[in-house]
């Protein structure tokens, strides 16, 4: 076995890191393609407040991350559904409203440290609790989301379509609101609550790249996540890097790779059909 | 019980707000079978109609009725195949293959929670082959020209098996060949699935040889010449007084003369 593996801290770093890269990019193929992608930076600074007040009143900060997480998510779907024309702006509102709340509260906490580690996540600092906690969440996601999944697929594509198709709307997006909710407070401990959102977003927006089909953006964006993760995980404990920013530098590296294929293969397709004529 | 002769009834119809009215007191109606098409001025109302049609927005007074069923009763919109202004290019950027965007239409037929069956995959393979996609069925619809995910966007709810078919200003940025073809397919659909097809355009020109029912929807009236051949109803949105009705012959555009085609049907009875 290699020796990064003789580590207990190490294992739990893979299993969390693995399961949640599956399902931050399965959420994400949907949040992106509602055309929310600035969501996963609203929810993850709302989840630091609600840190934060754990922090401040004694009680666990995750509990605090996820109520402050579904209180922003229910904000933002709110004003979305009242201004649809304005959803980008719901988010950046409760963006703002989120640092805001985080900035302010964090001055009152008074171990710093521990609110730090939120910021950019402790992934090879995860407790037995924060195992269990990521493996059931990752199992209730993975689920709900397969089952789901035609409905996400037509509520992304055309909402007021999918309402007169029956599909219960209100219904899927709540559901779609606490899974992602509570994915990022969960997540946040663990990669941070700075890294979580280019997470929810810079794989799948490589996987658009190369991918010919929806179901296959969702596969790519996994397979991206996962690198990203497994690699990230490897260089940080070998290198002596912070991992979430070392994660999350590496999808974007990804996200470059995937453009540069794609404009490779279409300058090969080009120069095929060239020849073709000639 | 009688069979009920219009697709689509509309009586008295005013819509708007309290400092400003959209539609007063129209009427209309489009037999089943029928290929209708509403045309009019910009802001005229137009695209309004379509959202009244379809429950989308409540009118302030009168009453609208699709297949005998008042609008706000219907509570199953499978049987009526709306396609939005614009949902080419909406679709345009939306990463999934032609066949898994027609498959979603499908979400009655397969059901809450389930996976799509070989059935359902064989109705869209016949969805997109009445639209001539079917060599585009794995293509994205970036891939596609924009007459193409027009036809895609029918081909969505033409899988559902529509009874009706309301398409809002389906020939909008796409070209005249194209244009050609939309029309074609929808002649087409209109006589072989014996679909009835409402139709909000602005292109007077096209359409002429292909509807058999023109709903003239206008501040300023169309003078006679103006108009395509076809049944014409001038419809003033605000003063209802200038209503009146105006009946042309449909010119079939390959008058085959069969009992299925509307237009062929109007021409032979003298546009009664």
């Amino acid at each position: 076995m290699a020796a990064i593996f003789q580590y207990e801290y190490m294992q739990k770093a893979f299993i969390v890191g693995i399961l949640l890269s599956v399902i931050i990019a399965c959420l994400g193929t949907v949040v992106v393609h509602k055309r929310l992608s600035l969501i996963g930076s609203a929810l993850s600074h709302s989840s630091l407040a609600g840190v934060a007040v754990g922090l401040l009143f004694g009680f666990s900060p995750i509990l605090g991350a996820v109520g402050a997480c579904l209180i922003a998510s229910f904000f933002i779907e709110g004003i979305r559904k009242k201004l649809p024309a304005f959803s980008e702006l719901a988010v950046a509102i409760t963006l703002s409203i989120g640092i805001g709340l985080a900035g302010v509260l964090s001055g009152f906490v008074k171990n710093a440290s521990s609110f730090n580690s939120f910021l950019f996540g402790s992934i090879v600092a995860i407790s037995s609790f924060e195992l269990y906690l990521a493996v059931g969440l990752s199992a209730a996601v993975l689920l709900i989301f397969l089952l789901m999944y035609k409905e996400l697929f037509y509520v992304s594509f055309d909402e007021q379509a999918a309402a007169l198709s029956g599909v219960p709307v209100r219904l899927i997006n709540f559901i779609f609101t606490v899974l992602t909710a509570v994915t990022v407070s969960v997540a946040s401990r663990t990669v941070g609550a700075l890294v979580i959102s280019s997470l929810l977003v810079v794989p799948v927006a490589a996987a658009m790249q190369v991918a010919r089909s929806y179901k296959t953006t969702i596969l790519w964006a996994i397979l991206f996540a996962f690198l990203s993760t497994v690699i990230g995980l490897f260089i940080s404990f070998y290198v002596g890097l912070k991992p979430g920013g070392t994660i999350s530098l590496l999808s974007a590296g990804f996200f470059f790779l995937a453009v540069a294929m794609k404009m490779t293969s279409g300058k090969i397709v080009a120069l095929r059909q060239k020849g073709a004529l000639q | 019980m009688p069979e009920i002769e219009d697709a689509v009834l509309v009586d008295g119809l005013t819509f708007g707000y309290s400092d400003k009215l959209f539609l007063k007191d129209v009427s209309f109606h489009v037999g089943k079978g029928d290929f209708a098409a509403i045309i009019g001025d910009n802001g005229s109302g137009k695209s309004t109609m379509v959202k009244l049609l379809l429950g989308l927005l409540s009118p302030v007074a009168g009453t609208i009725r699709i297949m005998g069923n008042e609008v706000k009763q219907i509570r199953d919109f499978s049987k009526i195949g709306y396609v939005p202004q614009n949902s080419g290019d909406s679709v345009a950027r939306f990463p999934a293959s032609a066949e898994e965007i027609v498959l979603s239409s499908l979400y009655r037929q397969i059901g809450p929670f389930r996976f799509a069956g070989k059935k359902h995959r064989e109705i869209t393979r016949k969805a997109l082959e009445l639209t001539g996609l079917s060599e585009y069925a794995k293509t994205m619809p970036s891939g596609m020209s924009g007459g193409q995910r027009q036809r895609l966007m029918l081909a969505r709810v033409l899988a559902c098996g529509p009874e009706l078919l309301v398409l809002d200003e389906p020939t909008v940025g796409i070209d005249s060949d194209a244009v050609d073809q939309l029309l074609s397919i929808l002649h087409e659909i209109n006589i072989s699935e014996k679909v009835t097809i409402l139709m909000v355009t602005h292109d007077l020109a096209k359409i002429a040889a292909y509807t058999n029912r023109v709903l003239c929807l206008s501040e300023k009236h169309f003078s006679e010449e103006d108009l395509p051949t076809g049944t014409v109803v001038h419809i003033h949105p605000l003063t209802h007084d200038h209503q009146y009705e105006h009946v042309h012959c449909a010119s079939c555009p390959k008058p085959h003369i069969t009992e299925d085609c509307a237009a062929c049907k109007h021409q032979r009875d003298g546009g009664k």
